[in-house]
């Protein structure tokens, strides 16, 4: 994520995906509507490690997770093992990525998303009494149905601004 | 692979012990504009409103704060009375006064985002000398308490939070307990009530200051219900927060006078 040659718009798309991960419905709306929140930050880091692999440092994302962490009050280290393993793992495989159709990538969302929901549900019982509901299941779902935009819209950043 | 290691014994400390406290609070610092980029539609909502709003709609606000006032003062009245009676009775059984409890006003910045924990940001952290575990209450009763705090933003748990608890007696009859946290934004537990206690729908439940970390006598809610299963050996008695806490935008943190409560009432004089 070094500036120069529009690594500032890979920095800003991160920080908006932190933004949109905090950004709230007024209180008078029902508290439920939370777990429909896409997994925003996720789908961002996946776009630009599949698109530009060699642009995205691991020890960057995994530096980034404490931020995130703090964000989302969870113990220290879980988004970065979650972000740090989903960059890990686009990276590995994105030449192969790239090429799937937007349904496939989609699949691979759900996936990624799902098992993240896993990890940030297992850290969290290990020192909480709080209950865990719908969010294993909505949000994966949600941020699959969000990939398609992310995508369009990263990617139409992406060639209009030249970020290589 | 050894990032992944190094999160796991992170996750491990984090949860364990209470090392990172420090770590937690410069991040926070750090992350807390994003907070208040996410937070600003409703605080400009909210000051915009006070701008667009008429001159009648000010001067009926105006005089119904003047009531309010006038309401206050001659409860406060009786309340200096009652104040220096209750500290001569307390003389005269030998035990000290209270001490007041100062407050600082603190306006709420952010909301945390994970559905399962009810935590809010307000703009006070270090700099207004807040730290962690200090009791928070808005207008109406107890709020919650300070778990994290950064250089100009602290992080509050709120008492319907499921891993909160705070120790509460009923006001009536002085009947101790512990009011946990549900998950539930309206809804407290009282725990480990047995069926024979006398406590009743619409008794109020206030802090009883035992354990030292909140002050005594704050109102914490109103007993909604209480269910007795014929099976079971505690009775299951549901509370109802008095603090609005899904609606108050400003909260008070309060400061102990020094120490926990029961040293200063013993070193106060």
């Amino acid at each position: 994520m070094n500036p120069g040659k529009g690594g500032w718009l890979i920095l800003l798309t991160v920080i908006i995906g932190m933004f949109l991960g905090v950004v709230h419905v007024p209180e008078t709306w029902p508290n439920w509507l939370g777990i429909l929140r896409p997994d925003w930050l996720l789908l961002i880091l996946f776009f630009w490690v599949i698109e530009l692999p060699h642009r995205i440092g691991l020890i960057a994302v995994w530096l980034l997770g404490f931020a995130v962490d703090t964000l989302q009050a969870s113990a220290l280290g879980t988004h970065g093992l979650i972000l740090a393993s989903v960059t890990y793992i686009a990276w590995r495989f994105f030449e192969r990525l790239r090429m799937y159709s937007v349904l496939q990538q989609c699949g691979v969302i759900l996936l990624l998303v799902f098992t993240s929901e896993v990890v940030q549900i297992f850290v969290a019982s290990i020192g909480s009494e709080r209950d865990w509901g719908w969010e294993l299941v909505t949000v994966p779902l949600m941020s699959m149905l969000a990939w398609p935009f992310v995508y369009l819209v990263l990617l139409r950043l992406r060639t209009g601004l030249r970020v290589e | 692979m050894a990032l992944a290691t190094l999160s796991c014994l992170l996750i491990t400390i984090e949860s364990s012990t209470r090392m990172l406290e420090p770590m937690r609070g410069a991040l926070s610092t750090l992350v807390s504009p994003i907070y208040l980029i996410a937070e600003s539609p409703y605080l400009l909502s909210n000051s915009l409103g006070d701008l667009a709003s008429s001159h009648s709609q000010l001067r009926d606000e105006n005089q119904a704060l003047r009531r309010k006032i006038l309401e206050l003062s001659q409860i406060s009245q009786q309340y200096v009375t009652l104040k220096a009676e209750n500290d001569r009775l307390r003389g005269l059984l030998g035990s000290q006064g209270r001490l007041p409890y100062e407050v600082l006003i603190a306006e709420l910045v952010g909301v945390v985002p994970n559905p399962n924990t009810l935590q809010i940001i307000i703009d006070k952290g270090t700099d207004a000398g807040v730290h962690i575990g200090q009791a928070v209450l808005d207008a109406q009763g107890l709020f919650g308490q300070v778990v994290e705090i950064g250089q100009y933003t602290s992080r509050v748990l709120l008492v319907s939070d499921a891993d909160h608890a705070v120790p509460v007696q009923i006001n009536r009859n002085g009947v101790r307990s512990i009011a946990g946290g549900t998950g539930e934004v309206d809804r407290l537990e009282l725990e480990n009530i047995p069926v024979s206690a006398d406590i009743v729908e619409g008794d109020l439940v206030e802090t009883s200051g035992l354990g030292g970390r909140f002050p005594a006598g704050y109102p914490v809610g109103v007993v909604h219900s209480v269910v007795v299963e014929p099976t079971s050996t505690y009775a299951e008695v549901l509370v109802r927060p008095s603090a609005l806490l899904d609606r108050s935008r400003h909260v008070l943190v309060i400061f102990k006078p020094s120490g926990p409560v029961d040293t200063a009432e013993v070193n106060s004089q």
